[in-house]
């Protein structure tokens, strides 16, 4: 009976494992997670904080699914080591626990700048917004009068910020850049959303950051850039996640910025694979190794790891950087490569709160943002993912909304009739 | 496993299929009081194919792939196979995040207008025969397993 081992119980570790049991019946299953409750939604932390959902909801997969599966879990149990001559891992209990096949798929870590006087271990009122767990702790600590500062204006730290809204005093948004979501979003498209968050007196400083926090082991305020003192009571630290790669490097196998993978997600020794947001993997559209910090992109390459493991020999296609996120209600969809700085033809066309931006290049489009306009958004990710010529396509997709109908008669039936999906 | 294929030419673009999708999905079940009382989203889409001399019509939905993207996209676990093959979004888990639909590369799920959930053909599994088949007075989409449609392709 082979083991298959699984470090991770989160968006590629449960997809490996239900792919795993899929092809193999008799093989044991374990997973192994530093967390204290079982898989759930990671990017629904923010929806828990506002009561958008029921603390049940939460969850990705039901106990059943485990159950049914025969997969074994232990919770609250940290990795320490990975022994990969003995093929054996070592818990912080002690326990060794003896593998054929390995699946490091241990996500990202919160990053924690350097600023003087933060030490994020022992001041009682700083926290990280990454774990189900940080949510509940910060949703226990909040009060009407809290005010908040948030370091980040990321993905993360704006929706901590949508958590937050209405159960604390007041709120306030710390960043570098000059714009909110700086990694994905132009300063258009970021200004639209930023000032939406604004109507929910959420107020930002922008090219700023945090010099220094006072205070001892509860943060009092903090000092900014700018000159200014901000009083606090509450610091959500929100600037950026790292692949978690400690693990993975301590054991010999090849790193970088995250785990090095091939395509097939073996990293450099043999039976050890890996998936998710603690790997590096290349990018569609610039052939570089990156690291991909999104869910779809863990599921997927967990998918195709259990398979490879079970020795289905599957390639994991390049990924795509893509994103799907509302804020108080505005809905924002893109993919690709969306800067105007990046080579390309930008085609705006922009209403008030309304926003479709095409970014087309060599007769390809190469990268899209919907702001509350998304019906139908995938059908731009495939023709970026398909790499479509869109002079091939019925007609001009600058000039309407896209449907079905942008395909010829042809492509349209070859698609509804074949088409199986993908990874 | 049965899936539901359109017909191009035979489509009218009536619309009706949309109207009996929503009263599958509703709670009275009733074509009235659905669009009266009740605000459901189909699952259809109808669209228009443009030439220079004619506009014809197909209904597109759900293709209920083998390997869907949309259920590797789905940040809460509510989309999900059904022991069926038929991919289905549990409404109590669902978050309405749009992921699902930043994927299909065929556009078949829609956002609710409720804004909080998303809606996508389930295929009328609870309630039988779908009824946008039952009720398409063309015959312009047909309920047929892989092997009929090929026939017919
Ligand atoms: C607030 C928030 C909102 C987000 N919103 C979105 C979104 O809208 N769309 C999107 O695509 N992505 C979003 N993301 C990102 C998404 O959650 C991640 O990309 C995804 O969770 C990655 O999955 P993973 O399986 O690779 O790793 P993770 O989800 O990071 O899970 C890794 C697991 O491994 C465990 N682990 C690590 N080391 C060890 C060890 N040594 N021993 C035992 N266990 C260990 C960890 O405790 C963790 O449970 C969001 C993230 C956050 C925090």
């Amino acid at each position: 009976m082979k083991r298959y081992l699984i470090i991770g119980n989160s968006a590629a570790g449960v997809n490996a494992a239900a792919t795993i049991r899929a092809n193999d019946k008799t093989c044991s299953i374990k997973i192994i997670s530093s967390e204290t409750f079982n898989s759930y939604g990671r990017p629904l932390i923010s929806y828990y904080l506002n009561g958008k959902i029921k603390p049940e909801n939460i969850y990705y997969r039901d106990e059943n699914f485990y159950k049914s599966s025969n997969i074994e879990v232990l919770l609250n149990t940290k990795v320490e080591k990975i022994d990969t001559i003995k093929k054996e891992i070592i818990v912080d209990l002690g326990e060794k626990i003896g593998y054929d096949k390995l699946l490091i798929a241990t996500g990202s870590n919160p990053f924690i700048p350097p600023i003087k006087n933060l030490n994020f271990n022992r001041q009682k009122n700083v926290f990280t917004f990454l774990t189900y767990n940080d949510s509940i702790k910060l949703k226990e600590k909040i009060t009407k009068n809290s005010k908040v500062v948030i370091a980040g204006a990321g993905l993360i730290g704006l929706k901590a910020a949508e958590g937050l809204f209405g159960q604390v005093a007041s709120i306030t948004v710390i960043d570098l850049a000059d714009r909110v979501m700086a990694s994905v979003l132009d300063k258009s498209e970021a200004d639209i959303i930023q000032a939406h968050i604004e109507q929910r007196f959420i107020s930002f400083k922008l090219q700023t950051s945090i010099c220094e926090v006072q205070g001892g082991s509860n943060v009092s305020g903090v000092s900014l850039s700018n000159g200014e003192t901000l009083k606090c009571d509450i610091l959500i630290i929100a600037v950026g996640v790292r692949p978690n790669i400690a693990l993975a490097k301590e054991a010999g196998i090849k790193t970088l910025k995250g785990i090095v993978v091939d395509e097939y997600m073996q990293t450099s020794i043999k039976d050890i694979y890996a998936a998710g947001d603690c790997v590096e993997f290349s990018d569609l559209l610039s052939d570089e190794s990156k690291v991909f910090a999104l869910w779809s992109n863990a599921s997927s390459q967990g998918e195709v790891a259990g398979l490879n493991m079970t020795k289905i020999k599957t390639k994991a296609p390049k990924a795509l950087a893509m994103n799907s996120i509302s804020f108080f209600g505005l809905q924002l969809i893109s993919a690709g490569i969306i800067s105007n700085s990046k080579s390309g033809n930008n085609f705006i066309c922009s209403v008030k709160n309304k926003l479709r931006k095409l970014n087309i290049f060599n007769d390809n489009l190469i990268g899209f943002v919907l702001i509350n306009d998304n019906q139908r958004a995938g059908i731009y990710t495939s023709l970026i993912s398909d790499k479509t010529k869109l002079s091939t396509l019925s007609y001009d997709i600058t000039s309407r909304d896209i449907g079905f109908n942008v395909y010829s008669k042809d492509e349209r039936t070859r698609k509804i009739w074949d088409y199986k999906g993908g990874y | 496993m049965r899936k539901i294929y359109a017909f191009e030419s035979k489509c009218l673009g009536c619309g009706l299929c949309e109207i009996y999708c929503r009263t599958a999905h509703s709670r009275s079940k009733d074509i009235v009081k659905t669009h009266k009382r009740e605000s459901i989203t189909s699952a259809i889409v109808v669209e228009e194919i443009l030439s220079s001399s004619t506009i014809s019509y197909f209904a597109l939905q759900c293709r209920h792939c083998e390997n869907p993207k949309c259920i590797k996209a789905c940040i809460s676990g509510a989309m999900y196979k059904d022991d069926n093959g038929v991919v289905r979004n549990n409404k109590e888990k669902c978050v309405g995040c749009l992921s699902c639909v930043l994927v299909c590369p065929f556009g078949a799920i829609k956002k609710n207008d409720d804004g909080k959930t998303v809606s996508k053909c389930d295929l009328c599994v609870d309630s039988g025969e779908p009824f946008c088949i039952k009720n398409c007075p063309n015959a312009a989409i047909k309920f047929l397993s892989e092997d009929e449609a090929r026939v017919l392709k």
